[in-house]
């Protein structure tokens, strides 16, 4: 066992820019780390889980921490936008409210205020309250490097625990979510043991959009249940063009449960979170359908 | 009910402020001139032989002023159990073997933390790793490898209890059944992580500063660990965080921050991280329960039978103590004419259990109190109903162990059961929602001198300044529960004087006199008694000096609001600050100083008086997911008489809390020994989020024995949680969970189990 030590010695560093930033980390080839809000990072150097030579800090960087909303361009979030500058954005919680619900189901008001939407993500976590929501609200991530700038769907970053698809001197520099459709609503539901300052058993995000009384649109994505994240566009399929029934839910929340390989750990065991994939995405379904405006549900 | 003055009274505790406004300093506050920081390496095994340590990496890292392993130690075993030397059983760093994963194998001592741990790297440990005993059950086997070498079969302590005759009863009972119940290893998790400050002067007396529940204790322990005369040690208590028991022993990292000081001949600080004090501390027993009850079919309880095994970690710790109540509280809460208890307490390779909290009662009380709740739907009768008609009433002998003076089990549960509409409630609710009920009882302190003390369990001392002005010097240690306040509170009432006229200075064995510790729930009970004695002798020698300026007889005499007046006669009174200088001018000058103790003498062997409470827990259920959520806890609460009320409430509060983590969330998840959730991320306490509405209705007894008839409040309410949730589940939803915590995934399976076809 390693018990936590103090901080191991480092060089720290703080580019101008993130093009500079881009730089260092490709020149200390694999042994600098971005660090965000240092939430996830700082206890893993601690227990000697990562032993970077240098963090490169992306503090230095003026208008990182943005976030800006157009109905053109959707909401676009800065790789040093905090979880609580999220939680706290009307913008989030009138449109975006999925994510609203994701953000403040995480950790608590202080590690919110420090730790970053980007850094979740990046961090790769199995369990990063942020991906599900961010997957089934479209989210597009922008990386850029010094070769290169390219876009890739939220879902197709993830590469394992831990792991993403960015490459050496690969940076997250915004999350770009599309605009919402109008008849639309979305539903994050965690399962914990606690009702704050907890991980998730099971997570479950799902949008919906409606046209008429039929489902135009809709996403599943499940966080804690697979080595990443992942969407279940198998229980997606099961729904779309569908009007609202009991059953099809139960039956694309059979599907989730089915593609989901979930693994025993400390928080719970395999075959209950496989049953809790089941419960949850059918009561999201529920909630999210009936949530949308217009729903016969919410017109009564 | 008596009137008071100061006593019963809701004042805001003397720390608050300072605590509040971040003045306080704690043990990892404080900083002498030339400190050095020491840092202990443990062990990474469950299990091992250590072959070599070799530290000469280490000494040569600049920075680094002294290491020090077994072989510099006294090689002398230390432990609070002087009253049965083969229970002393822990080296202030291991000689050759490791017993659990955090063992202390080497300290060191530098210039700053940093290479103190950078140090501990240069340490070279040879193990030779042996087989880890894990389960107490395979432990206790024949032929089980042996944690201790003089230990058979690693049974550490067994303890029996019997009175009447168990087969009889059971043979003239009606309705017998037996279950076996299952408690996970809980975790104190103090809020501060344990520190030190240790440095000798120039005499080679050492001060040491250190975050302790027991002074006194940790003095004699300490002083025999390092060879010195317990009179050279010094031990103070800074403002502590918690210790729940976590806090009551000497523990090795003190013996070794002395020892590197004394090395060193600087100042030596250590202070565990948030890890060691989860993973090499202690924890609160596992234990595996089995019950067996008769009954006749008008509910009479006619027997009871119980045996424990519990999982006692790599030493001895407080376990003994906890392996006796463990069976004796079995027996506090209904007359009981037949009992047979046998437990057995077995040494692991994991961390040492101890007392904690409501000490061997959880245990105990949650298979006793849901078994009740199971006896009364078989038997049907309403389960408050059962419990009152078998319950506890003041002034009972239980035989062999203790007689119980003031009770209020029966008012506390037809409060508790009115309060909550039971009888319109339970059995009725709509389905997912219940309602339950467990009670329990705690000691208030011990009256067993386990660590043969030639000193009264406690004592004070008081001095009356000739401007009004009284201290009160206590060995009594305030560990947030409030102690030094009430202490405060019983010498103003008893000595007549406003309680802003007192202060206190406590917990420092170089000027408070002996106390035995904060533990089991004594110190507003014992030290309170010897407070309130103290007082009274002073009273007698101010009177005496009084009595003829007020033309009446000493015993005449009474004190109220700083006046001292003949009974039933308000004037001529005297000022209290006049009557201490002429006490003082009668004696040439003498400071006007006394002393005053307490000591449970002739009390049988558990303890002078006891608390009692019944809770009920109204819960809603979650058939789908197995989530509980608790709405309501409803507690009715015997503490004798409150000496203050508003802190009562915050220890009933606090412990309900600790009880709902025991109930639900809370667990040590350990494999191979290593615990996997050393952290408050990981080690599910309550949030804020998670408490239920918690209703404290208060039950006033007299207690004979305790000052102004108080009796324990800190730990009693722990206990009575889990059992009055389990209840409510089964209420809600048909199912028991007997093993804890009940997670969300044991009630689906219980669920499952019931309806197996859904
Ligand atoms: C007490 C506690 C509770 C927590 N609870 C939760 C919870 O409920 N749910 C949850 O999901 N998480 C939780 N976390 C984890 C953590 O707080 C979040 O994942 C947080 O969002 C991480 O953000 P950060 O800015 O602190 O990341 P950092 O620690 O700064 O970075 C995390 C990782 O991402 C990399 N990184 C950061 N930014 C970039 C970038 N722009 N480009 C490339 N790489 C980058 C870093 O190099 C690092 O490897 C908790 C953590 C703690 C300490």
């Amino acid at each position: 066992m390693q018990y936590p030590r103090r901080l191991p010695r480092f060089e720290y560093l703080e580019p101008k820019s993130l093009t500079e930033a881009c730089k260092l980390l490709l020149q200390n080839d694999g042994k600098a780390r971005v660090v965000a809000g240092g939430t996830d990072l700082i206890p893993k150097m601690k227990r000697r889980d990562v032993n970077p030579r240098a963090l490169i800090s992306l503090h230095g960087i003026p208008g990182l921490e943005t976030i800006s909303h157009s109905q053109v361009d959707g909401l676009r979030l800065g790789p040093l936008t905090t979880l609580g500058a999220v939680e706290s954005s009307t913008i989030v919680t009138e449109r975006f409210n999925v994510l609203y619900q994701a953000v403040q189901s995480m950790a608590s008001s202080q590690v919110r205020g420090l730790g970053t939407v980007a850094g979740n993500l990046c961090n790769a976590a199995p369990s990063a309250d942020t991906a599900p929501a961010l997957m089934v609200l479209g989210t597009r991530l922008k990386l850029i490097s010094p070769q290169r700038e390219r876009t890739v769907a939220a879902e197709s970053f993830f590469a394992g625990p831990s792991a993403t698809v960015l490459e050496p001197g690969e940076i997250l520099a915004e999350i770009q979510i599309p605009e919402v459709p109008r008849r639309s609503a979305g539903v994050y539901i965690k399962h914990t043991l606690r009702r704050a300052m907890d991980l998730a058993i099971v997570g479950v995000a799902v949008a919906i959009t409606l046209q008429d009384d039929t489902c135009h649109n809709v996403r599943i994505a499940l966080g804690a249940v697979a080595p990443t994240p992942i969407r279940v566009p198998g229980a997606e399929a099961i729904l779309k063009g569908k009007g609202r029934s009991g059953d099809l839910f139960r039956r694309a929340a059979k599907e989730a449960a089915t593609a989901c390989q979930p693994i025993d750990d400390v928080r719970g065991s395999a075959d209950y979170r496989r049953e809790m994939v089941e419960v949850l995405t059918r009561r999201a379904l529920e909630q999210a359908w009936d949530r949308c405006p217009g729903s016969t549900e919410g017109k009564r | 009910m008596k009137e008071y003055s100061v006593v019963g009274k809701r004042l805001p505790r003397i720390d608050s402020p300072a605590k509040a406004m971040g003045q306080a300093k704690y043990a990892a506050d404080l900083v002498l001139p030339r400190m050095l920081h020491g840092k202990v390496l443990r062990s990474p095994h469950p299990h091992a032989r250590i072959l070599n340590i070799d530290t000469s990496q280490a000494e040569g890292l600049p920075g680094v002023k002294a290491v020090v392993t077994g072989k510099d130690t006294k090689g002398v075993k230390f432990g609070g159990w002087r009253a049965f030397t083969q229970l002393i059983d822990q080296y202030p760093l291991c000689m050759d073997k490791v017993r659990y994963i955090g063992d202390e194998v080497a300290a060191v001592a530098a210039v700053d933390e940093d290479t103190a741990e950078e140090a501990l790297d240069l340490i070279r440990v040879d193990y030779e790793p042996l087989q880890a005993i894990l389960d107490p059950e395979a432990a206790m086997k024949e032929g089980a490898p042996r944690i201790h070498e003089e230990v058979e079969r690693n049974i550490c302590w067994s303890r029996f209890i019997e009175f009447g005759n168990v087969e009889e009863g059971f043979a003239r009972s009606d309705y017998v059944r037996e279950d076996n119940f299952s408690l996970q290893t809980q975790a104190y998790a103090p809020t501060e992580p344990r520190a030190c400050l240790a440095s000798f002067d120039h005499a080679g007396r050492l001060t040491i500063w250190t975050s302790t529940q027991c002074p006194y204790p940790v003095q004699c322990q300490l002083a025999a660990a390092l060879g010195l005369r317990e009179g050279d040690v010094r031990v103070v208590q800074p403002f502590l965080g918690g210790g729940f028991g976590a806090k009551f022993e000497l523990f090795p990292y003190e013996v070794c921050c002395s020892l590197l000081a004394q090395k060193t001949g600087r100042p030596v600080k250590m202070m565990y991280t948030r890890q060691e004090e989860f993973s090499a501390s202690r924890t609160r027993h596992a234990m595996k329960i089995w019950l067996k009850t008769g009954f006749k079919k008008d509910g009479t309880l006619m027997a009871r039978q119980a045996r424990a095994v519990l999982d006692g970690g790599a030493y001895t710790s407080f376990g003994p103590t906890v392996t006796f109540t463990a069976g004796f509280f079995h027996t506090l809460l209904y007359r009981l004419p037949n009992y047979k208890y046998e437990g057995y307490r077995v040494f692991t390779n994991k961390p040492p259990s101890s007392g904690m909290r409501g000490i061997g009662a959880v245990q105990p009380f949650f298979a006793g109190e849901t078994q009740m709740d199971m006896v009364a739907r078989d038997l049907g009768i309403d389960p408050i109903e059962l419990r009152l008609k078998n319950a506890r009433q003041p002034n009972e002998v239980i035989p062999k162990l203790t007689t119980v003076n003031s009770c209020g089990l029966s008012e506390c549960l037809t409060k508790v059961g009115e309060s909550t509409r039971w009888h319109e409630r339970q059995s009725k609710l709509p389905p997912g929602r219940g309602i339950g009920i467990a009670c329990a009882g705690q000691q208030s302190g011990g009256a067993f001198n386990w660590f043969r003390t030639r000193l009264a369990f406690s004592n004070a001392r008081v001095r009356a300044n000739d401007d009004g002005t009284v201290v009160l010097f206590a060995g009594a240690a305030d560990i947030g529960q409030g102690s030094s306040t009430v202490l405060c509170q019983i010498l103003a009432e008893e000595l007549g004087v406003r309680f802003e006229d007192v202060s206190i200075v406590a917990a420092d064995t170089g000027t408070t006199p002996v106390d035995i510790g904060t533990w089991g729930s004594r110190v507003t009970f014992q030290a309170g008694n010897a407070v309130r004695a103290a007082a009274i002798e002073l009273k007698k020698q101010l009177f005496a000096v009084v009595a003829p300026k007020l033309n009446a007889d000493p015993v005449d005499l009474d004190i109220k609001d700083r006046k001292i007046f003949a009974k039933g006669r308000p004037e001529p009174s005297m000022p209290f600050p006049e009557a201490v200088t002429a006490a003082q001018a009668a004696n040439k000058g003498k400071i006007l100083e006394v002393a005053g103790s307490y000591h449970p003498e002739g009390k049988g062997i558990v303890s002078p008086a006891y608390s009692f409470v019944a809770v009920v827990a109204e819960v809603e259920v979650d058939r789908e997911t197995g989530q509980v959520k608790v709405d309501r806890l409803t507690v009715a609460h015997d503490c004798g008489q409150p000496i203050n009320p508003m802190s009562v409430e915050g220890q009933v509060e606090g412990s309900v809390h600790m009880g709902l983590g025991y109930a639900l969330t809370e667990q040590v998840v350990s494999e191979k020994g290593e615990m996997l959730n050393p952290s408050f991320l990981d080690y599910r306490i309550p949030t804020a989020l998670d408490m239920p509405e918690v209703k404290i209705i208060e039950v006033i007894t007299d207690e004979p024995e305790g000052p102004f008839g108080a009796k324990e409040a800190g730990e009693g309410c722990v206990a009575p949680v889990a059992p009055a949730i389990a209840n409510a589940i089964y209420d809600a939803i048909g199912v028991r969970v007997k093993d804890l915590p009940i997670t969300p995934e044991k009630v689906l399976k219980a669920l499952r189990e019931a309806q197996p076809n859904s």
